[in-house]
C-alpha cells in the first residue's frame, strides 16, 4: 500500500476546505465532509481540527463572518440580510458575534473608511468570493515532541458496559462493571480500563455521545444483565499518553491526528480510538491523571 | 464520580500523616491499618512486579465486592513501601538482592479478615496471580518520624534524605526503624524528573550514651 505522506494529507484536506467554501450556506453533515477527501468519519474531525486548529463549526462560522464583513464593504445588501446569509436569526445575535471579531459593529464597519486586518487564522485559511482557494499551511507541531509508539495489539475480549450521555458522565457505568467484575475475583493484575468512544463528544450532542467502559476478561466470561462482551480488534496503533484531566483530551487528539498522524506515512483505520486508563480518577488529582490514546491504524 | 459519601483516608490524613512538605519536617504517625505484602530483591523486579500487582488486585476486589454488596465504600489508598535489609535499614551499600520490603496500602479498618480471605478465594477461583495469598491486613505505628516530599528518580532519594537526616539531627533525634515511602506517582508514564515521592523517616531520640551509627 502506498504511504500516505503530508502533502495527500493536504491535498485531502484542501479539497474538504473547497467542498466548505463552495457549500457555506449548507448544512453539510460531518460524514458527508468526511467522505469528499476518504476520511474515517471516525477520525476526520479530529484530524481537522489538527491541522487547522479550529473546529469545522468554527471554521465555517469564521468564514461565514468574513463572507459578511465583505458584503458590508462591498455591497448594498441591508445588513438584516448579510445577518440571515452569515447564518444568524436576528441582527442582534450578528451584531454581538461580529462585534466580538471584529471590534465594531456591522454598520461601524460599514461607515468607516480605511482597511480592517484579516481575522486570526492559524491555516491562513480565508473566505474567496467562489471558493478559489489553492493552498493551505497546516498545524506545525510547537513545543516539545509528541511521543507516539506504534504497537500491534492482539484482539482484546472486554466485558463493557454502556453509557449514553455526556461523556464526563462515564463514572456511574465504571462503577457498575468494576463492582460486577471485582465481586467475581476478575479485577486482576493484568486487567485493562478501557474507555471506547463511538462518538466524538466534541461534535457529538452530549445526550448521544455513546460510550463503553470495558475491562478485558478471559474467554470463559459470559455476558449477564447490563454487562456485555464483545472483542476489541487487534492490529497496529498508534499510542500516546495523555497527562491532565479528561476535559483536555481533544487537545492530544487534536496532536496525535493533526500533526503526527499526517507525518507518519499511516492512515487511520474506521474503528474508534482507544483510551487506556493507568490512573484512578478516585484517588488521583485530575491534574495527575494518566491516559493512554490508542488510535487504530490501517495495515501498513 | 461522587465522593462524598466515601472513606478516603489519604485527603482525611493529608495535612498530617500524608504531608508532602519540601522542607523535612517532624510528624507524629499514628497506628494504621494497611493491606500487605512482603518480598526481597530488585525494586522494579519480577517478583516485585507480581506483588504490587497482588496488591493491587486485592485492594481492588475488596473495594468492588463492598460495593457490589451495599456496604460502605472508600477510596483505595496510594501504594506506599518499606525498605530494609537483614544487615540494617541503611540499603546504602547492600545489593539490591538483598533489598527486603514491604509494599502497603492503607486500608479503613471496616475491612475486615474475612473480606480478605474472600477476596484471595474468588481472584484465586479465575486463576489470577497466586501471590494474592500473601496479602494481609497488618497494623502499623511508626511514632515520631521526619517527612519530605522528594521530586525526581528514586535514585536521588539520596538528596532528600540527606537533607531529612540533618533535620533530624538538628532536632535531637537518628533514624529508627525502616525507611517509608509513599508514591503519588506512576512510574509507567511519569518521566524520572517528575516523580513524586512522600519519603518517610522513623526517629527516635538520640540517647546520651549512644554516638550516632556508621
Amino acid at each position: 500500500m502506498k504511504r500516505s505522506t503530508l502533502k495527500d494529507y493536504k491535498q485531502r484536506m484542501l479539497r474538504v476546505l473547497l467542498y466548505i467554501q463552495q457549500h457555506l450556506d449548507e448544512q453539510t453533515p460531518l460524514e458527508d465532509l468526511a467522505r469528499t477527501a476518504a476520511f474515517s468519519p471516525y477520525h476526520f474531525h479530529r484530524i481537522f481540527r489538527g491541522m487547522l486548529g479550529e473546529s469545522v463549526k468554527e471554521h465555517i462560522r469564521r468564514l461565514r463572518l468574513e463572507r459578511a464583513a465583505m458584503r458590508l464593504k462591498h455591497s448594498d445588501m441591508p445588513i438584516t440580510r448579510v445577518a440571515f446569509e452569515a447564518g444568524y436569526e436576528s441582527h442582534e445575535a450578528f451584531t454581538r458575534a461580529f462585534k466580538a471579531m471584529r471590534g465594531v459593529t456591522p454598520s461601524e464597519f460599514r461607515s468607516r473608511n480605511g482597511t480592517y486586518p484579516q481575522l486570526k487564522s492559524l491555516s491562513q485559511v480565508h473566505f474567496r468570493e467562489g471558493g478559489a482557494i489553492d493552498d493551505f499551511e497546516p498545524m506545525t507541531p510547537g513545543g516539545e515532541p509528541m511521543e507516539v509508539k506504534i504497537e500491534r495489539l492482539g484482539p482484546m475480549r472486554v466485558a463493557f458496559i454502556r453509557h449514553i450521555g455526556p461523556y464526563d458522565q462515564c463514572g456511574g457505568a465504571w462503577e457498575k462493571l468494576c463492582a460486577h467484575l471485582g465481586k467475581k475475583g476478575l479485577l486482576g493484575p493484568d486487567t485493562a480500563y478501557i474507555g471506547l468512544c463511538h462518538d466524538d463528544p466534541d461534535v457529538t450532542p452530549a445526550n448521544k455521545v455513546r460510550y463503553d467502559a470495558c475491562c478485558t476478561v478471559s474467554d470463559d466470561f459470559a455476558p449477564q444483565g447490563e454487562v456485555g462482551v464483545t472483542v476489541i480488534d487487534g492490529g497496529d496503533y498508534a499510542r500516546t499518553t495523555h497527562f491532565g484531566p479528561f476535559d483536555k483530551l481533544n487537545e492530544t487528539y487534536a496532536r496525535l491526528m493533526g500533526e503526527w498522524l499526517p507525518r507518519s506515512g499511516r492512515e487511520c483505520r474506521s474503528a474508534p480510538c482507544l483510551e487506556f486508563y493507568l490512573t484512578d480518577p478516585e484517588n488521583t488529582d485530575p491534574e495527575d491523571y494518566i491516559t493512554d490514546i490508542y488510535a487504530p491504524l490501517e495495515p501498513e | 464520580m461522587t465522593t462524598n459519601d466515601k472513606i478516603d483516608l489519604f485527603k482525611q490524613l493529608k495535612k498530617a500523616e500524608y504531608a508532602q512538605p519540601k522542607k523535612p519536617v517532624l510528624i507524629d504517625v499514628a497506628r494504621g491499618i494497611y493491606l500487605t505484602i512482603d518480598g526481597v530483591g530488585p525494586p522494579g523486579g519480577d517478583e516485585f512486579a507480581a506483588k504490587v500487582g497482588a496488591l493491587y488486585a486485592m485492594a481492588y476486589t475488596i473495594k468492588m465486592t463492598r460495593k457490589f454488596d451495599g456496604r460502605q465504600d472508600y477510596v483505595i489508598g496510594k501504594l506506599e513501601g518499606q525498605w530494609w535489609s537483614d544487615r540494617g535499614p541503611d540499603l546504602k551499600n547492600i545489593p539490591q538482592e538483598e533489598w527486603r520490603w514491604k509494599l502497603m496500602i492503607r486500608t479503613p479498618d471496616i475491612v475486615g479478615e474475612g473480606e480478605v480471605q474472600e477476596a484471595a478465594k474468588a481472584l484465586l477461583r479465575k486463576g489470577k496471580a497466586p501471590e494474592v495469598e500473601q496479602v494481609r491486613l497488618e497494623a502499623i505505628a511508626e511514632g515520631p518520624c521526619v517527612q519530605m516530599l522528594h521530586v525526581g528518580p528514586y535514585e536521588r532519594e539520596w538528596e532528600t534524605l540527606s537533607q531529612m537526616l540533618a533535620f533530624a539531627g538538628e532536632q535531637g533525634c537518628e533514624p529508627h526503624g525502616r525507611h517509608h515511602e509513599i508514591y503519588l506517582s506512576d512510574p509507567r508514564r511519569v518521566p524520572p524528573q517528575r516523580l513524586k515521592t512522600i519519603l518517610r523517616m522513623p526517629v527516635k531520640e538520640i540517647a546520651e550514651k549512644n554516638p550516632a551509627g556508621p
